[in-house]
């Protein structure tokens, strides 16, 4: 019963987004915002009903999913690139303060550093940088945004299916999983002590006791990564012909006399 | 703490938004941030298992994540400079020639 409950809203959930999506004819946000809230409302009080033992209190996972929901539905709607960032923020806060309420304040903190710090700023010089004027088609038109939505809620739907699948068996799986059939060093186990006082310093020991190779492994990455992308940006690459009248050098932007 | 099954529905829910955007917007970075978005329904779907199974491996793969994303983006946004260089738009149809 509860995954047709499920299904039907991601049906409603996609038609929302589909309504919200840009189009040259201008895109039915209102309906789409009204259309979006109920069913991210239906959801969340399905969740509450379903998953969670009805004693506890989880006010503020269901304010941020909400949010965090709604933000990434606008992110992948707005027409201006720019405010897409903006709402893709949001998103991340919204995670973070999932993390935090899963008692994952390290990586909160890491995602809130890397992305809202570093990433979105990269996103955002991007766009200033490629900026074309005005409203063009790229951004007021959506490709067969029908079949995305299809393909992708139907992914989503699936997995859904299965949550519910897994929920009916009662397996419960706790600290005490038999070290036969996970391969993950003891070490990794989480004591109670340190759910209780943060989990940053049981972190720092996974990481640089079992995982160092991995540790190191991904400074070498990010090392090929910065390499990669600095040949990528610096190469020469011939212009091609756009039919747009090509300014010659030192005439772009408005001529200030010195001083 | 919610049941990790929340999360886990959450987390195929911004999966699915951002999947949505990159197959059907045409702008470049838009399609970008959209992979940004499904990263972040992986990072909690990673969590809430590691909190299923009381252990921490689940963190420190977050961990990793992120260091991916850090990698997919400079390289992801390089190449997208690139290519509005050469052709001065950030349309994804305009290189469609590519397909044959």
């Amino acid at each position: 019963m509860i995954p047709y409950i499920l299904y039907v809203l991601f049906a409603l959930g996609g038609a929302a987004i589909y309504l919200a999506m840009p189009k040259p004819s201008g895109s039915q946000r209102r309906a789409a915002l009204i259309l979006g809230v109920g069913v991210i409302a239906g959801l969340l009080a399905l969740m509450s009903i379903h998953f969670v033992a009805p004693n506890s209190n989880n006010f503020f996972f269901y304010m941020f999913a909400g949010l965090a929901i709604l933000a990434a539905g606008r992110v992948v709607t707005h027409p201006v690139p720019t405010y897409s960032a903006v709402y893709f923020a949001l998103v991340i806060l919204c995670v973070a303060v999932l993390l935090v309420i899963q008692r994952a304040e390290f990586l909160a903190v890491a995602l809130i550093i890397i992305y809202a710090g570093a990433i979105l700023v990269t996103y955002a010089f991007v766009i200033m940088l490629a900026q074309q004027s005005g409203a063009v088609s790229t951004d007021t038109r959506a490709r067969e945004p029908l079949m995305a939505i299809l393909v992708s809620f139907v992914i989503a739907g699936a997995i859904a299916g299965k949550i519910e699948q897994i929920d009916a068996v009662p397996v419960k799986l706790t600290a005490q999983v038999p070290q036969a059939v996970t391969d993950v060093p003891i070490e990794t186990a989480l004591p109670a002590t340190e759910m209780e006082s943060g989990h940053t310093k049981a972190i720092g020991e996974i990481m640089f006791g079992p995982y160092l190779v991995v540790v190191e492994l991904s400074g070498i990455l990010l090392l090929i990564a910065m390499v990669g992308a600095i040949a990528i940006s610096r190469k020469q690459v011939p212009i091609e012909d756009t039919g747009e009248p090509k300014l010659p050098v030192g005439q772009i932007g408005r001529e200030v006399p010195p001083f | 703490m919610p049941d990790p099954s929340s999360y886990i529905l959450l987390g195929a829910i911004l999966f699915a938004i951002g999947m949505v955007g990159f197959l059907a917007r045409r702008n470049l970075i838009v399609m970008f941030l959209s992979t940004e978005i499904m990263f972040q329904g992986v990072v909690l779907n990673v969590v809430a298992f590691s909190r299923l199974h009381g252990r921490l491996t689940g963190d420190a793969f977050g961990l990793f994540l992120l260091v991916i994303a850090a990698v997919e983006a400079g390289l992801a946004l390089g190449l997208v400079v690139l290519l509005y260089r050469r052709k001065h738009t950030l349309d994804a149809e305009s290189w469609s020639a590519m397909s044959g």
